[in-house]
C-alpha cells in the first residue's frame, strides 16, 4: 500500500473546486472569460453571456464576510455540529460567494471581518470516508479581535 | 384570447397520513374540487399534477396520471409538474395558460406531497450541488439573509417573531392548518435554535397533504353555477444567479412580483390579502417588501405594527401561512391560491377578510448561486 497518510491525500470535496498553490496558500478554482472580462466561481462550462469556454482562473480566498450563519441542527455529510457557513466577499475578484467558515471561529464570526481561505479535513465524502473542504478562517492579525 | 377562472377548490387538512399513500391524497383533493366545481371528469381537457421529492422518497414517476385516472381523467394530455417549492404553483401558472392559449377550456391542477417519513432531513437545493456539499440547508441561506436584514436595517428578533405569532393566531381560524395553537413571542425565541437566528417555530413544518384547483376559461364558468374567481396574472420567474447577489433586496422577488403587477393592472394599494411564502419568518419579512406592501427595509417594523395581521391594513397569510398550515411541497402552492379563492368567495369562516376582491399568492422556490431558482405570483380577483 503506498497511500501516503497525509491530509494532503484525502479528496477534495466538491472535487476540483479549490487546490493548493504553495506558498500563496490554496486558492479558489474559478473561470475567467477573457472576451467578457469577467471572473466565476466556480469555472462555469460557457461563459453566460457569450457561450465562449471560460478560461480556469485561480482565484484568491482572501476576503470579508459579508453574512454568516451557524447551523445548530443536524449536520449532513459528517460535518461537525454545530457548524458555521457564510457568504464571502472575495477581494480581489469582487465576487460573493458561499462557504463553509472554521469551526474555531464560532463565537467570534462577524460580518465584515477578514477571512482567508483553508483546505483541511472537514466531514465525509460520498462515500462516508474522510475528505477535505475548503473553509474560510477568520484572518485575525494582530489587534484583529479585540 | 380565453381568460382562466378558478371555478373549483378542494383540499385535504395537511397533517401526518402515515397510512395512506401519495395517490391516495391527491385523488381525495382532485375528488373534491371536481364537486366543488360541479364537474365530471369528462370535462376536464388537461391534468397538471404537481409533487417535489415522491420520487425521490417513493421512487416514483408519472404520478400524476395515477392520482388523476384515480377521478376518472384518462387520455387527456398530463403533466407532471416538479419545479420545488413552487411546485404546485408552476402547475397553476401552467393550467392557467393552457386554458388562456385556447389549448383546454378546463383544466384540473393538483398538488400533493407525501413527506412526513423516517429519515427526510432537511430541504436543499441537491445534494450534487457543491454548494450542499459545503453544507448549505434550506433554512441557513436563509439565516445568511436574516443576518444581513438585522444588520443593514435594524430587523430585530422579535419583529421577526411576529410573523410566526401572527401565522398561528391567523391558522387558529384555519380547520385545514397543521398547527393552531396559539405561540407568544417568548415561545418562539425559545424554542430550540435551529440556524441562528432562526428557531424551530420560525422554521415551516414539513407535513403530508394534497390541494387541487379547477381552471376554465370565463365562459365556461358562466355555465357552472359556481362563484368563478378571476385570475388578472399569473407569473412565474428564475434566478439571475449573478454575483454579487444582495441578501437585504431580493432581486428576482421583486422582478417577478412587478411582473404580477404590471400585467394585472394593479399594484400593492389594491390588495386585500396575500398570501406569501413564509417557509422562515425572515422570508415574510423579505416578501412583504418586494411585493411593495412596505418600504425596502421596513418589513420587520410592517408585521411588529400589525399590518399585516387580519384587521391591518393588507392582512398576510391569514390561512396561518406555510409555518401554521405546514408545507406538503408540492401541494403548498396550490393550497395558496386556495386561501385567495375562499377569501374572495366570503367563505373563509371565522378568518374572513370583510369585501376582498383582490388577492395575491406569491411561493419561490429552490436555492442557487445566493438566489432562488423560482419564483411565482398570481392575482385573482372576484
Amino acid at each position: 500500500m503506498h497511500i501516503d497518510n497525509q491530509q494532503d491525500a484525502l479528496p477534495l470535496v466538491p472535487a476540483g473546486i479549490a487546490a493548493e498553490a504553495g506558498e500563496t496558500g490554496p486558492v479558489l478554482a474559478g473561470g475567467h472569460c477573457p472576451h467578457c472580462r469577467r471572473d466565476f466561481f466556480p469555472r462555469p462550462r460557457h461563459c453566460p453571456q457569450c457561450l465562449r469556454p471560460p478560461e480556469a482562473r485561480p482565484l484568491s480566498g482572501d476576503g470579508v464576510i459579508y453574512s454568516y450563519t451557524v447551523v445548530r441542527t443536524r449536520a449532513p455529510f459528517g460535518l461537525p455540529q454545530p457548524y458555521a457557513v457564510g457568504f464571502i466577499d472575495l477581494s480581489q475578484s469582487g465576487l460573493r460567494i458561499f462557504g463553509l467558515l472554521d469551526q474555531g471561529d464560532i463565537g467570534r464570526l462577524a460580518i465584515g471581518k477578514a477571512v482567508r481561505l483553508n483546505l483541511g479535513p472537514l466531514g465525509m465524502d460520498g462515500k462516508g470516508g474522510p475528505c477535505r473542504r475548503p473553509y474560510f478562517s477568520l484572518a485575525e492579525r494582530e489587534g484583529d479581535d479585540a | 384570447m380565453p381568460r382562466p377562472v378558478v371555478a373549483g377548490v378542494g383540499m385535504i387538512p395537511f397533517a401526518k397520513y402515515p397510512q395512506r399513500t401519495l395517490v391516495d391524497l391527491g385523488a381525495e383533493a382532485a375528488f373534491l374540487a371536481l364537486k366543488d366545481a360541479g364537474v365530471a371528469p369528462g370535462r376536464v381537457e388537461a391534468g397538471f399534477f404537481a409533487n417535489a421529492v415522491g420520487s425521490r422518497l417513493f421512487g416514483d414517476s408519472t404520478i400524476g396520471q395515477n392520482v388523476l385516472w384515480e377521478v376518472g381523467i384518462n387520455r387527456v394530455p398530463v403533466v407532471n409538474v416538479e419545479n420545488a417549492c413552487t411546485s404546485g404553483s408552476t402547475a397553476f401558472y401552467l393550467a392557467c395558460n393552457a386554458v388562456a392559449a385556447g389549448q383546454a377550456e378546463m383544466a384540473l391542477v393538483v398538488g400533493a406531497e407525501k413527506m412526513c417519513v423516517p429519515e427526510f432531513g432537511l430541504i436543499n437545493s441537491g445534494e450534487s450541488e457543491w454548494d450542499t456539499q459545503l453544507g448549505l440547508v434550506a433554512p441557513a441561506s436563509f439565516a445568511l439573509r436574516a443576518q444581513r436584514h438585522m444588520l443593514e436595517f435594524g430587523t430585530t428578533v422579535e419583529q421577526m417573531a411576529q410573523v410566526a405569532v401572527k401565522n398561528r393566531a391567523h391558522a387558529a381560524g384555519n380547520p385545514v392548518a397543521m398547527f393552531r395553537d396559539p405561540v407568544t413571542v417568548e415561545d418562539v425565541l425559545a424554542a430550540p435554535m435551529i440556524v441562528d437566528p432562526l428557531t424551530r417555530l420560525q422554521c415551516c413544518p414539513i407535513a403530508d397533504g394534497a390541494a387541487a384547483l379547477v381552471v376554465c376559461s370565463e365562459a365556461v364558468a358562466r355555465g357552472l353555477g359556481t362563484a368563478a374567481v378571476r385570475v388578472e396574472a399569473v407569473v412565474l420567474g428564475t434566478g439571475g444567479y449573478e454575483s454579487p447577489q444582495d441578501l437585504a433586496r431580493w432581486e428576482t422577488d421583486y422582478r417577478v412580483c412587478a411582473q404580477a403587477y404590471e400585467k394585472a393592472g394593479l399594484g400593492p394599494e389594491d390588495l386585500d390579502l396575500v398570501e406569501c411564502h413564509d417557509a422562515f419568518t425572515i422570508s415574510e419579512i423579505l416578501h412583504y417588501e418586494a411585493l411593495g406592501l412596505c418600504p425596502p427595509g421596513e418589513g420587520g417594523r410592517f408585521v411588529a405594527q400589525g399590518h399585516a395581521s387580519l384587521g391591518g391594513r393588507v392582512p398576510v397569510n391569514p390561512s396561518g401561512g406555510l409555518l401554521s398550515r405546514g408545507h406538503p411541497v408540492g401541494a403548498t402552492g396550490v393550497a395558496q391560491v386556495i386561501e385567495i379563492v375562499a377569501q374572495l368567495r366570503g367563505q373563509a369562516g371565522s378568518r374572513q377578510i370583510a369585501g376582498a376582491k383582490v388577492g395575491l399568492a406569491h411561493c419561490m422556490g429552490g436555492d442557487k448561486a445566493g438566489d432562488t431558482k423560482s419564483c411565482t405570483a398570481a392575482i385573482l380577483s372576484i
